[in-house]
Formats: C-alpha cells, sequence, structure tokens
C-alpha cells in the first residue's frame, strides 16, 4: 500500500511540483494550502511524511510543525521543511520545532525523493 | 512642479520596463525626491509652513500615493496570480506527460520484458518450440513410413524368392514326368511282368504333372502378389514423396513465419529499449522543468514583499506632509525605514544579494549533500 504524504505550501503550483515528484515515486499525496489548512487535513488521516513550507499566511510552517507535533498521532511523523529560507536561525527554528530535515528551494525532484526515503516511516 | 512630478513619472514608467517591480519602490522615492527638490529651490524651513501652495502639494502627492499604489498593488497581484495559474497549468500538463509516458513504457514493457509472461518474446519462444516440435514429430512420423517402405521392399524380394522356389517345382515335376516316362518304356520292355511297375509309372507321371499345375499356380499366384506389392510399393514412395515435400514445403513456411515473427518482436522489442532510453531522457528533462518552474514560487514571494512594501509608502508620504505641517520643515521622505522593512521581509539569499546590488542573480538548484538534517 502506498504510503502517504501531507504536502503542505501556499503556492499552488509548488504543491503541484512537489506532488509530480512524489506521486512519480510512488506515494499518495495530500494537500494543504497554510498550516491552518494541513491540520484539518490530516485530521483522521495516516501520515507518513510531512513536507511543509515555512512562509505562508493563515499559519506559517514552524508553527504548524508545533501544532502537528502536539497530536498524539503524528508525534512521530517525520517533517521536511521545504523552503526559500536558507538562514541558520530559521533553520534552528524547524529543528526546535520538530522538524527532521531543511530543503532549501528551489529542489531537485531526485534530492526531494532521497531526503523522503531516508526519513518516511515504515 | 509639474515638470518634476512629470520627471518622477517618467522614472517610474522606465523602472516598471526595464528593471521590474523591484524599482517600483525607488521610483516611488524618486517620485517623492524630486518633487521635493522643485520647492527646496525656493522654500525655506520654518516659512513653508504657512506656505498654502506647499501644504496643497504635499496633500496632492499623498493622493498620488494612495491613488496610484493600490492600483500597482492590484496590478502585481494579478500577475502574480496569472503567473500561478499559469505554473499550475504547466506543471499540470507535465503531470499528465509523465503520466502518459508512463503507460506507454508499461505497455511496451510487456511486449518487450523478457520475464513476462504474457510479453511477445515469451509467446513467440514459446509458439517457435511447438512449432519446432510438429515439424519434429512429423519428421519422426516420414521416418516410420520409409522404414515401412523398406520392409515392403524386402516383401518383393521374398517373393521373388518363392516365385525361384515355385519355377524349382515346375522343373522338378518336368524331371519327374520324364523319369515316369522312362520307367513306362522300361516296364513295357519288361512285358507282362512289368505291368505293375507300368500302372506305378504311370501314377507318378500324374503325380509330377499335379505338381507341374502346382508349381504353376504359386508361380502365378507369387506373380500377382509380386505385383500387388510392387503397386503397394510405389503407390506408397509416391504417397512420402509428396508428404516428404510437402513436410519441407511446411517446415519453410514456418521457419518463413517464425523469421517474420521474430523481425517484428526483434523490432518491437527495440522499439521497448528506445522507449525506455527516451523516456529515462524525458523524465530527467521533466525533473529540469520542474525544478524551473519553482520560479514562480520565487517570483511570487518577491512581488508579495515589494507590493507589501509599497503599501507603506502612502504613511511615510502622510508622515512627511504631517511633519511639514508641524514644524514647518520641507523633509524629503527618507528611504531608510521603507528599505529596512523591505529587507526584514526577505526570505531568499537572492533578494538579499539584490538588495545589495546584484543585478541578476539565479538560485541554483539545491544538490544533496546541502539538505540539513536534524
Amino acid at each position: 500500500m502506498a504510503k502517504t504524504i501531507l504536502v503542505v505550501d501556499d503556492s499552488a503550483s509548488l504543491r503541484q511540483v512537489v506532488g509530480i515528484a512524489l506521486k512519480g515515486a510512488g506515494y499518495d499525496v495530500i494537500e494543504g494550502r497554510d498550516g491552518a489548512d494541513a491540520l484539518t487535513k490530516c485530521t483522521g488521516q495516516k501520515i507518513h511524511l510531512v513536507v511543509c513550507d515555512v512562509n505562508m499566511p493563515n499559519m506559517d510552517g514552524i508553527t504548524f510543525v508545533k501544532e502537528f507535533k502536539k497530536l498524539a498521532s503524528y508525534r512521530f511523523t517525520p517533517v521536511i521543511m521545504l523552503t526559500t529560507e536558507s538562514q541558520e536561525s530559521k533553520k534552528e527554528e524547524g529543528k526546535a520545532a520538530g522538524a527532521k530535515a531543511w530543503v532549501v528551494k528551489p529542489f531537485k525532484p531526485e534530492v526531494l525523493l532521497g531526503a523522503v526515503a531516508k526519513l518516511v516511516l515504515p | 512642479m509639474a515638470l518634476a512630478v512629470a520627471g518622477g513619472a517618467g522614472t517610474i514608467a522606465a523602472g516598471w520596463n526595464t528593471w521590474g517591480w523591484y524599482t517600483l519602490a525607488w521610483s516611488a522615492a524618486l517620485l517623492a525626491g524630486a518633487a521635493w527638490m522643485g520647492f527646496a529651490n525656493g522654500t525655506a524651513a520654518g516659512e513653508a509652513g504657512a506656505d498654502p501652495m506647499i501644504a496643497t502639494y504635499l496633500q496632492g502627492r499623498e493622493q498620488f500615493g494612495a491613488a496610484v499604489l493600490p492600483v500597482w498593488g492590484r496590478h502585481m497581484d494579478n500577475s502574480r496570480t496569472q503567473m500561478e495559474d499559469a505554473v499550475s497549468d504547466l506543471a499540470g500538463r507535465f503531470s499528465s506527460i509523465v503520466d502518459k509516458l508512463d503507460h506507454a513504457l508499461h505497455v511496451s514493457s510487456l511486449a518487450g520484458n523478457q520475464d513476462g509472461a504474457q510479453s511477445m518474446t515469451a509467446v513467440f519462444s514459446h509458439s517457435e518450440s511447438q512449432l519446432a516440435s510438429v515439424v519434429a514429430s512429423m519428421k519422426s512420423a516420414m521416418q516410420s513410413k520409409q522404414a515401412m517402405l523398406a520392409q515392403i521392399r524386402d516383401l518383393e524380394r521374398f517373393t521373388r524368392e518363392l516365385r525361384d522356389m515355385a519355377e524349382g517345382v515346375a522343373s522338378i515335376a518336368a524331371q519327374t514326368n520324364l523319369l515316369a516316362l522312362n520307367a513306362a518304356i522300361e516296364a513295357a520292355r519288361a512285358g507282362p511282368a512289368g505291368a505293375g511297375f507300368a500302372v506305378v509309372a504311370q501314377e507318378v507321371r500324374h503325380l509330377s504333372s499335379r505338381s507341374a499345375d502346382t508349381g504353376r499356380n504359386i508361380s502365378q499366384r507369387v506373380g500377382q502378389i509380386s505385383s500387388a506389392i510392387l503397386a503397394a510399393s510405389q503407390a506408397a514412395e509416391q504417397s512420402s514423396d509428396a508428404e516428404h515435400q510437402s513436410m519441407q514445403s511446411a517446415e519453410g513456411m514456418i521457419d518463413s513465419v517464425l523469421a517474420d515473427f521474430r523481425t517484428m518482436t526483434d523490432a518491437l522489442v527495440q522499439s521497448s529499449d528506445l522507449l525506455k532510453q527516451e523516456s529515462i531522457a524525458i523524465q530527467g528533462e521533466v525533473g529540469e522543468a520542474l525544478v524551473q518552474l519553482q520560479f514562480q514560487d520565487r517570483v511570487s514571494q518577491v512581488m508579495t514583499h515589494v507590493r507589501e512594501n509599497l503599501e507603506l509608502m502612502p504613511a511615510v508620504l502622510e508622515e512627511s506632509r504631517r511633519h511639514y505641517e508641524a514644524t514647518g520643515e520641507l523633509l524629503a521622505p527618507d528611504p531608510a525605514p521603507l528599505l529596512d522593512a523591505l529587507k526584514s521581509t526577505y526570505a531568499m539569499a537572492e533578494e538579499h544579494a539584490v538588495h545589495g546590488g546584484s543585478k541578476h542573480v539565479a538560485p541554483k538548484a539545491a544538490d544533496a549533500d546541502e539538505i540539513t538534517f536534524f
């Protein structure tokens, strides 16, 4: 059975680009257009990994990861931050929130897939 | 004043065409600066507070900003939305291409896949094996028929021997007849004493005559059997020749059909391999295209940052006017707060680079070793 990945990004085109890469590798994809939307989308779903942007309206990526990690079902679900942010201070925020990896956009599909394969839950 | 404002507006238009959104904030600042310079020549601090012309100008400048900046912002939002929609559509089309390519590859792999039970190659190999066994079976039947023909030819040899034996019987009968005739002559010469012997001689002659008849009959029947065997042998040989030719023809046709089929499956396998190679190349291209499509997200972010910065401009103009009204001092708007605010929104290294003076900074897609794992 295919593993499910939650993709959170306020850019529809970015969600689509990430979706193409992940679906091409055999993953199922759920999309959230920001942190708040993603929290409602993941409820009741088995999520094997999250790919999340940082700068988003309504609820940013760092806040989302903190809220997501508070949910018992997703405490151990790995999160990859996929963002244009490359500042070390931001990375530290992501790490403190509970993210497992930080990938800077633009990304190569094979690079993202490598990180996903390394972290995705069995 | 009109000239100065027009000059500022011209600078804005030029900035729009040449440098794009980045220069809007600069152009607006220039507009304000050019207008200020137009007044600065004839106006001293402390006197201008009472100058209704300056007050009117500052109010008009504020109204100008309030009228123009939202329009610029809407245009930027609209452009951003259009670009996002177009790139989403483009990404969707790439996705569709990848799906169709995968499907075509899957279908073609059924023809070329050596391991697949349903593959064209597997079907060909199975058919070739079955047809080869049919040909082998036909050849085996032909060999059995040849063995049977050899046995029939042996029968013919036996009938010849039988005919010779029948001729031997006839020869013995003739000699026996001659012997009986001599015995009868000797019996006659013996007179009455040979009368009994004459009877025996006569019976022997009868027996030799019957033996001669039997020998002839045997010879005749053997001849008939021999003719029948010969006819059967010739018919079997003709049939065998016809079957041999037919089998050779069938074998040739099977070989020809298999060769055609082999050519076709080889071509299909080659096509499949070629498609696989092309697919890998296309997927590489699509991967590269997916990297390039991400420009929209970056451009969208930059445009959002610039638009948000533009929204701060009316407040700056208002502050400038309030300052003049309160102090009578006519100050040029300070670009530093706007630029600092703009800088604080930057997320990308390229934004900082452009802010610092770089004209063209194209970001590179991150390699695997650039991922940070926590």
